[in-house]
């Protein structure tokens, strides 16, 4: 083998090794204080359980339950997606997080976070959405996809922001201002997709697949940027 | 520790926050086995300059550079340069021990834990939420934090803050040793830190 790809092996061992030691860091924090999850699913349940209630029984049309399932996950999860760059402005650790780091393995463990934590919310609150409010799934695989596809596209665009967001200073506020012109093709997408599975109609393959491309383009840009909003000036 | 010699050079360094001039005009040289002081009153950019150096600011004029063999890319400055400052917190909801482990790049550092944590008095809180720490166990912690990995260039920014006589004669006895070995960079107003260094340079 030669030396530069030795040393290239080499440097990707310690990428992996470094994503994995950050993630466990991530979840040992967040499984000691809860806060992430908890605000999370108590919203969700409260705010299903809200509709379901208001409505007493009677049926919402296609469009009008995929919009509120996307609501009820979109703002479960966003305190949650923020959360993981916040909490390291809040309690002062960055600085100790970014001599230990490098960016790239801090951007892509934060990114994996997120994704596991979108899905985990995403698993909570479809079926309790689907149960409450009475949601009748025609196609559940082009379900199921858009619902993946649509939690992985929310994930991928808000792990930069919530990096650009801690590092202003700006916490909740800014964070939902500057996510918003980002997240409202993801959004518009992700209720047209889900409401397409609700439908008799043969749904269109199409919007998880530019869920998927979006999320991966967004993805690439951030790895390649992320060091420029997390390195001091 | 390899035996290979390492030269931390700073060349016309300037940093200036918006309109404000902090410094300007900064140059000296550190090798190995050399130590240099920066003193001066608050306010007067010894922390700026010590992220500088550690490669976590970048400055607005000038050069840092550390040469070993070959010049060492900022990128890879991580490896090589232990930083620690009043404001690198370690995370309060993990253990001291899971602070460490966190840091520590491989096994090979084990008996040079236990070493560290016995000199710095923290074997028995090793297993501690480091929320429930004192101010001075976390400045001792901070100060394992850095100098774990053995690098070959120490920054540390007043690492006597908040350490009672045992801590700052523990850091004492470890940087009269270390400087022999390594490029020591420390910001102090302390007389007695001061004293350990080979030569100083004042700002403001």
């Amino acid at each position: 083998m030669s030396l530069a790809k030795k040393n290239s092996a080499e440097e990707g061992s310690v990428l992996v090794r470094d994503i994995l030691r950050n993630l466990q860091k991530d979840f040992r924090v967040e499984f000691r204080s809860r806060f992430a999850v908890n605000i999370a699913v108590s919203f969700a349940g409260i705010v299903t359980i809200s509709i379901s209630l208001t409505a007493g029984g009677a049926p919402f049309p296609v469009k009008v339950q995929s919009i509120l399932l996307w609501v009820v996950l979109f703002f479960s999860a966003m305190n949650g997606l923020a959360h993981i760059f916040v909490r390291e402005e809040d309690q002062g650790t960055s600085l100790f997080l970014r001599i230990t780091r490098s960016a790239d393995s801090i951007y892509i463990s934060k990114f994996i976070f997120n994704q596991i934590f979108m899905m985990i919310i995403g698993t909570v609150v479809t079926p309790l959405f689907v149960f409450f409010v009475g949601v009748d799934v025609i196609h559940v695989l082009h379900f199921i996809m858009s619902v993946i596809a649509g939690g992985f596209s929310i994930a991928a665009s808000t792990t930069p922001l919530a990096a650009m967001a801690a590092k202003a200073g700006g916490k909740g506020s800014l964070f939902t201002i500057i996510s918003f012109p980002i997240l409202l093709p993801v959004l518009w997408i992700s209720i047209s997709s889900t409401a397409g599975a609700l439908n008799e109609a043969r749904p269109e393959s199409g919007t998880v697949i530019f869920l998927l491309a979006f999320s991966g383009f967004i993805t690439a840009i951030s790895i390649l940027l992320f060091r420029f909003i997390w390195l001091e000036n | 520790m390899s035996g290979i010699r390492y030269t931390l050079r700073v060349q016309d360094l300037a940093k200036k926050f918006n309109s404000t001039l902090l410094f300007k005009s900064i140059s000296f040289s550190v090798e190995t086995g050399g130590s240099l002081c920066v003193t001066g009153p608050n306010g007067s950019g010894k922390s700026t300059l010590l992220k500088i150096l550690a490669g976590i600011m970048n400055p607005t004029g000038g050069a840092v550079s550390l040469a070993a063999a070959a010049d060492i890319p900022p990128c890879d400055w991580m490896n090589h340069i232990g930083y620690t400052g009043p404001l690198v917190n370690p995370y309060d909801d993990l253990t001291g021990l899971e602070n460490i482990q966190f840091v520590l790049k491989s096994g090979n550092y084990a008996s040079r834990l236990d070493s560290l944590l016995r000199q710095f008095n923290l074997t028995q809180h090793r297993d501690k939420l480091v929320k429930h720490y004192s101010s001075g166990m976390k400045q001792r912690l901070r100060l394992i934090l850095a100098v774990l990995n053995d690098p070959p260039v120490l920054i540390l920014d007043e690492p006597g803050t908040n350490l009672d006589a045992g801590g700052r004669e523990a850091l004492s006895s470890f940087l009269d040793l270390a400087r022999k070995q390594k490029i020591i960079v420390l910001a102090t107003n302390e007389p007695g830190e001061e004293k350990l260094c080979g030569g100083g340079i004042r700002l403001g």
